[in-house]
């Protein structure tokens, strides 16, 4: 027997079943592709080593560590797909007298020749494609283009370690498990799963269960702050849930549907929710696969872009005016040397201030229950339930606002920036204020901290903030001291501003120690580097995911073809027209393939509330362009889904009319 | 009044590879009156699928004709051939070709519901028909669930219940033990009796000796045919078999 003989056997058999290997080698070498730019991109020195670097750095990372994840799991289960439609080959092998140990020779040659073609192609590709790669990041976060190539030796190692190492862990579990079967299973295997499936009610309750749960969390997240961890939580219940309901709730669907005489023996119906019935039990996990990818590329596209395109409203909503100076602890004759220096500096750089609004406040964080605060000193960690309260002077406000309002003791007036107080009173620490009037808006637009927890208004005479800032201090009546804000637009050029903001910086810390001059120019440029580093990775993600999308759908169609051949051919002998087969095929394989879709669109009404809270703590509050992306991501999506359904099809047809 | 004319069939398969020709018929001509019950026998590859396909419409003849009721079906559009299939035509098939996703009853409507009818008239014949081939039990039953003998019936109820008028048979007892063969010729003699035209091909004597009329084809013409007439399932065994192994031998036709 010549050397050549078990290579040959495996390119053979890699071209016999061609319909399945080469959108398998082509998805590996996309993966490779995917992971090895991610990786370049982590490791490129272009980026630099300044703070912002660093953040950009810990995002690409990140996106390395989830593209290397998700390939360990893309691979082994698309490769178990391969693996379970071939056992009946290699079941007749076996008995043909081919032993299990020279099977495994043959499948030793065959995933050596799929590893070393996906891996050299794809770090060819991927170094192709690295330039363009960090081109594309560098405007998206609008650093300068630098030029030049780099191949960082660590990543092309770390890519070829890695996939090797998933190849030859598949290639284990592929020996592994027709060892382990005897031929007669193995060529029995491509038929199982014919039975009718049980109805299996407890998994369908539990899949109900974990969905409205999960559905609940998102809709009943109220504050940003509570967004985080209920979030992952609602993920998880909904990832479990729809595993459940494809799993069985589609069955009790169709079990019901088919109770239904009238509606059941109908051709269209009649056929396809009986072969729908056979084949959820297959299908299911595929499909959850779909719907579940589907969600996570939308969530992850419309959040990243209408973040990136909404940047300018966050800066706005984070830095209010171009240049704020927050003093705490400040007295009146600080306050007097505040606004000189900050005239002085303005005039010195020629950069007129306009937009002015400067007042005193009182700012502190409570407990929220309903309309009852509780006074908390709070260091670290937000409770989700946790309220900023900051107390504004009526003469402040009537300066201000241009108006003549005047407060008697206990009364104020209230501006809810998020959450809400219903009723008139509210009950801080048992001082009762009773609201007087509510304002659609105040001159203050922005946050005092990041807008994380709900942030109530409350414009207040001195004897009323007198009372409150008596609690402040347990009743020590040590009468603490105002807080001040000053914030203001120049018209100046960016460095300019830059300059001015390190300037105030410097003349007002010898006034007190306590300032905190931002610049929002001085900040824009990291909010590009996280916002677009955030935008770039979801971009990506999202094609990754999209391809695992596309395979999966590709080898769903392949599957069903095969199921549906046989019974379209018996079909055909019974009296059923070509035309009228092509027909109801095309009703199954829209129904089987938009389902998905369908749900993952419903699954992202109910995330809506919790992603916009999500959102809200990163200061992104433009609901409205939220909406707008989203609407865009699942149309673009829809189309890209339907021209791959349309594609993959012709595949379908063609196996059930060969 | 003959249901069924067949005039001077030939079909010529052109293989694929190298252009070869095979011929599976070559002159086949017969008909079938109403009412018959007509088996067709001959060695395996002698032509008996071929035939039954292109009766079926399930195939076109290189030449000749098939008229069903004095109408030509190898001249029906091809977008019509299929209703005609459903609404003329019953067919019982070796390997069965139930789907196993259908329970029996449902198997057993498919063509009704490929025509259009409502539950109500399919459930009130789909009774009759069960009672009588004895499925009534099994009738929520999956073919994985039953025997070949109870799956052969299934597939007969399933012809049967459009009121065919014509039933064609390939080797329906084929795939079946003695028992559940003797079982299915009694059905087939029974619902002959009923008026039902049968026309089935076997290469079982047994199987044929119980039909009215039977035709030896060989080498793709129709080579012999034998009438029972009033004589005993016995003596028509004796006359086929005789019959077979003057074939085998090479003897002159009779008659
Ligand atoms: N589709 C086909 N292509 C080529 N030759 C065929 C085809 N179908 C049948 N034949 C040939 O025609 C002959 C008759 O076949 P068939 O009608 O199946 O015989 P039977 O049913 O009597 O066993 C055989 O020689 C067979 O090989
Ligand atoms: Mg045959």
């Amino acid at each position: 027997m010549s050397n050549f003989f078990y290579p040959k056997i495996a390119v053979n058999n890699i071209q016999k079943n061609n319909k399945t290997y080469i959108p398998y080698i082509l998805a590996c070498i996309c993966t490779i592709i995917m992971f090895y730019n991610m990786s370049f991109l982590s490791a490129a020195k272009n980026i630099g080593n300044l703070s912002d670097s660093r953040s950009l750095r810990q995002i690409l990372i990140f996106g390395e560590g989830v593209v290397g994840i998700f390939s360990i799991i893309f691979l082994f289960y698309n490769n178990r797909f391969l693996i379970k439609r071939r056992k009946k080959e290699f079941g007749l092998f076996n008995i043909l007298g081919m032993e299990k140990k020279h099977i495994a020779r043959v499948m030793f040659f065959e995933m050596t020749i799929i590893m070393i073609i996906s891996i050299i192609a794809g770090i060819l590709a991927g170094i192709l494609l690295s330039k363009l790669m960090i081109l594309i990041l560098f405007k998206i976060i609008t650093f300068k283009v630098v030029f030049g190539f780099e191949i960082p030796i660590k990543s092309v190692i770390h890519t070829a370690i890695l996939f090797s190492g998933i190849f030859i862990v598949n290639l284990i579990y592929n020996i592994f498990q027709v060892h382990l079967s005897n031929p007669i299973e193995l060529l029995k295997e491509t038929n199982a799963g014919e039975r009718e499936p049980k109805t299996k009610w407890i998994i369908a309750a539990i899949g109900a269960v974990c969905l409205a749960a999960g559905y609940y969390i998102s809709l009943t997240t109220k504050y940003p702050l509570a967004a985080v961890g209920g979030f992952f939580t609602a993920v998880i219940l909904v990832i479990i849930g729809t595993y459940c309901i494809f799993i069985s709730g589609s069955i009790v669907v169709l079990k019901m549907l088919r109770k239904n005489k009238k509606y059941y023996y109908k051709l269209n119906h009649f056929v396809s929710i009986s072969s729908m019935l056979h084949r959820m039990k297959q299908h299911a996990a595929g499909l959850s696969n779909i719907c579940i990818l589907s969600t996570m590329v939308i969530v992850m596209l419309s959040t990243t872009i209408s973040m990136y395109a909404g940047i300018e409203d966050v800066l706005r909503n984070r830095y209010p005016r171009n240049i704020s100076v927050y003093v705490s602890k400040v007295s009146e004759s600080q306050i007097k040397k505040i606004n000189n220096a900050i005239e002085k500096q303005t005039s010195i750089l020629n950069a007129a201030p306009k937009n002015i609004i400067n007042y005193h406040y009182i700012y502190f964080i409570t407990i929220q229950k309903g309309e009852r605060f509780t006074i908390k000193e709070i260091d670290n960690y937000f409770p989700p339930d946790a309220a900023e309260l900051v107390l504004v002077t009526i003469d402040d406000y009537n300066r201000i606002a241009n108006e003549s309002e005047s407060l008697s003791k206990g009364e104020v007036l209230l501006y809810s920036l998020n959450g809400n107080i219903e009723g008139d009173v509210i009950n801080i620490s048992g001082l009762k204020l009773n609201i007087k009037r509510r304002l659609s808006s105040l001159y203050k637009e922005g946050r005092l901290t990041s807008i994380m927890a709900n942030s109530y208004f409350l414009v207040a005479d001195m004897d009323t903030i007198k009372e409150v800032q008596n609690l402040l201090n347990s009743g020590r009546n040590n009468v603490e001291h105002f807080s001040y804000y000053y914030g203001f637009d120049v018209n100046a050029k960016r460095d300019i501003q830059i300059k001015l903001t390190n300037a105030l910086k410097n003349d007002l810390t010898k006034i007190n120690p306590k300032v905190n001059v931002e610049g929002a120019e001085r900040e824009r440029e990291g909010f590009y580097v996280l916002f677009g580093g955030l935008f770039f990775l979801g971009i990506f993600l999202g094609l990754l995911f999209i391809m695992a999308v596309v395979l999966a759908m590709y080898y769903n169609q392949i599957l069903e073809g095969y199921d549906d051949k046989e019974r379209y051919n018996i079909m055909k002998k019974i009296g059923m027209s070509c035309e009228k087969i092509r027909q109801i095929i095309k009703n199954q394989v829209l129904t089987v393939f938009f389902l998905p879709l369908v749900i993952a669109v419903i699954h992202l009404m109910f995330a809506f509330n919790i992603l916009t809270k999500f959102l809200a703590m990163l200061n992104f509050t433009n609901v409205n362009l939220f909406i707008i992306c989203t609407i865009i991501t699942i149309c673009v999506f829809s189309v890209i889904y339907t021209i791959v359904y349309a594609l993959t099809a012709k595949t379908y047809y063609q196996i059930v009319r060969e | 009044m003959s249901i069924l004319e067949v005039k001077n069939l030939k079909k010529v398969y052109t293989t694929r590879f190298e252009g070869n020709t095979v011929q599976a018929l070559s002159n086949v001509s017969f008909s079938i009156e109403k009412g018959e019950y007509v088996a067709i026998m001959g060695e395996s590859g002698s032509g008996k699928t071929t035939l039954l396909n292109i009766i079926a419409a399930l195939d076109k003849p290189t030449s000749g004709d098939v008229l069903l009721n004095d109408k030509s079906i190898i001249s029906i559009k091809e977008k019509d051939i299929s209703a005609f299939r459903r609404d003329n035509l019953g067919f019982v098939f070796q390997d069965f070709n139930l789907l196993d996703t259908f329970s029996v009853q449902d198997n057993i409507f498919l063509p009704l519901v490929l025509a259009g009818k409502t539950y109500d008239e399919m459930d009130e014949r789909l009774k009759v028909i069960a009672k009588k081939l004895g499925i009534s039990d099994i009738l929520i039953k999956y073919p994985y669930e039953i025997s070949g003998g109870q799956k052969q019936r299934t597939a007969i109820a399933r012809a049967l219940i459009t009121k065919p008028q014509l039933i064609l048979a390939d080797e329906p007892t084929g795939a079946l033990d003695s028992r559940s063969s003797e079982g299915l010729l009694k059905l087939f003699e029974e619902i002959n009796n009923e008026g039902q035209t049968i026309l089935m091909v076997t290469h079982s004597i047994k199987a044929a000796s119980k039909a009215k009329r039977v035709m030896f084809i060989k080498d793709g013409e129709i080579f012999h045919q034998i009438y029972k007439a009033s004589m005993t399932d016995e003596k028509m065994y004796q006359k086929i078999s005789d019959t077979l192994t003057m074939i085998v031998t090479g003897g002159e036709r009779n008659e």
